[in-house]
C-alpha cells in the first residue's frame, strides 16, 4: 500500500477518493461486518492489481483542527461519528472523470451508508487561477 | 500478535508516522484582490517547497473545486460538494512528521488561516479502526485478521 514519494505526482488524470461516514458498521453483526471487510479488501487489491491506486490508507479517528488568524485555535475533531467525517481516502489515476466515479460505484460499503466524494486533482490552485482570470477582466 | 507488535514499533519514538493536512474552505479569496491572493498563494507555494526539501512533506495538491458524491445502495452520483463552502476540502498535504504537536506546528503556518481557512490535522492508519477494535475486542480472531491483511 505504501509506495515512493513519486506515486503523489499528479500523472494528468489522478482523482481523489474521500471516504465519508465511518459508522457503516453499525447494526451489523460480526459476521456481517468480517464479509464486508472482506469484500472492501478484495476491491482494494484488484484495483491495485490494475495499476489504479496510487496511495490510500484509513485515517485516524483521532484528529485536529486548526483556526484562526491568531494561529491559537487548536480544536479536537472532526468527530469520527459524524456522517461527514473523512474516514479515509484514496488517490488513484482513472482515463477520465466518468472512469473515475465508476471505481467509486464499485465499493463495497456503500451498501452501508458510506459516501465517497471524488475530486479532481489539480498542479496550479483554482484561487490563484481566478485571481489571474479576475485581473485580465479587469484589466480588458 | 505479530501484527500489534508492529503497531508498537510504529509508535517508536524515532520513527517518522504519516499525517494527512486537509485544507477547509474554498470562498476564503472571495473578498480579496487579485494582488492579496497572488501573495497568498505564492506563500503558500514557498510554504509547501520548504516543506518538501526538509523532508516533512511528500506530497501534496489542491482539488479542483467541482466534484461528484457517489452514495447509497442504487449508487446515486450527486454533484458535490458545493463550491464556495466553508467545510469544502480545497487541497491536501501529505506529511512524515515525529507525530501529532509537529503536524499541528506546520498547520498552524497555514498562510490561509489568516483569512478563514481551516486546517484538519489527521494520523494517517495502517490498519482500518474498525479492524483494530474488532480486533481488541475479540470479536474477530486473530487468524482471520492476518489472513485479511
Amino acid at each position: 500500500m505504501n509506495t515512493d514519494q513519486n506515486s503523489l505526482e499528479n500523472s494528468g488524470n489522478d482523482f481523489m477518493l474521500l471516504f465519508r461516514g465511518g459508522q457503516w458498521y453499525d447494526g451489523l453483526s460480526p459476521e456481517e461486518i468480517q464479509q464486508v471487510m472482506a469484500r472492501t479488501i478484495r476491491w482494494f487489491e484488484n484495483l491495485q492489481a490494475e495499476g489504479v491506486v496510487k496511495r490510500g490508507h484509513p485515517l485516524g479517528e483521532t484528529g485536529k483542527t486548526v483556526f484562526g488568524s491568531k494561529r491559537g485555535g487548536v480544536v479536537d475533531g472532526p468527530y469520527a461519528e459524524s456522517k461527514e467525517a473523512i474516514g479515509g481516502y484514496l488517490l488513484i489515476s482513472a482515463k477520465d472523470f466518468d472512469a473515475a466515479v465508476e471505481i467509486a460505484r464499485s465499493f463495497p460499503k456503500l451498501d452501508y451508508g458510506v459516501a465517497i466524494e471524488v475530486r479532481p486533482i489539480l498542479d496550479e490552485c483554482p484561487d490563484l487561477k481566478n485571481a489571474k482570470l479576475r485581473s485580465s477582466l479587469a484589466a480588458a | 500478535m505479530r501484527l500489534l507488535n508492529s503497531l508498537e514499533f510504529m509508535n517508536n519514538e524515532n520513527a517518522k508516522s504519516d499525517y494527512m493536512l486537509l485544507f477547509r474552505g474554498t470562498s476564503w479569496d472571495k473578498k480579496l484582490s487579485s494582488e492579496q491572493v497572488q501573495k497568498i498563494v505564492t506563500d503558500w507555494k514557498a510554504w509547501f517547497e520548504g516543506l518538501l526539501n526538509d523532508g516533512r512533506a511528500i506530497g501534496g495538491h489542491p482539488l479542483k473545486d467541482e466534484g461528484k458524491i457517489v452514495s447509497g445502495k442504487q449508487r446515486t452520483v450527486a454533484d458535490g460538494p458545493f463550491a464556495e463552502s466553508k467545510e469544502a476540502i480545497g487541497g491536501y498535504f501529505y506529511l512524515k512528521v515525529s507525530g501529532m504537536d509537529e503536524a499541528i506546528e506546520i498547520a498552524k503556518q497555514c498562510p490561509g488561516l489568516d483569512y478563514g481557512l481551516e486546517v484538519e490535522v489527521r494520523p494517517v492508519a495502517e490498519m482500518c479502526m474498525v479492524r483494530n477494535r474488532a480486533l481488541q475486542s475479540g470479536v474477530m480472531k486473530e487468524d482471520l485478521v492476518e489472513a485479511l491483511v
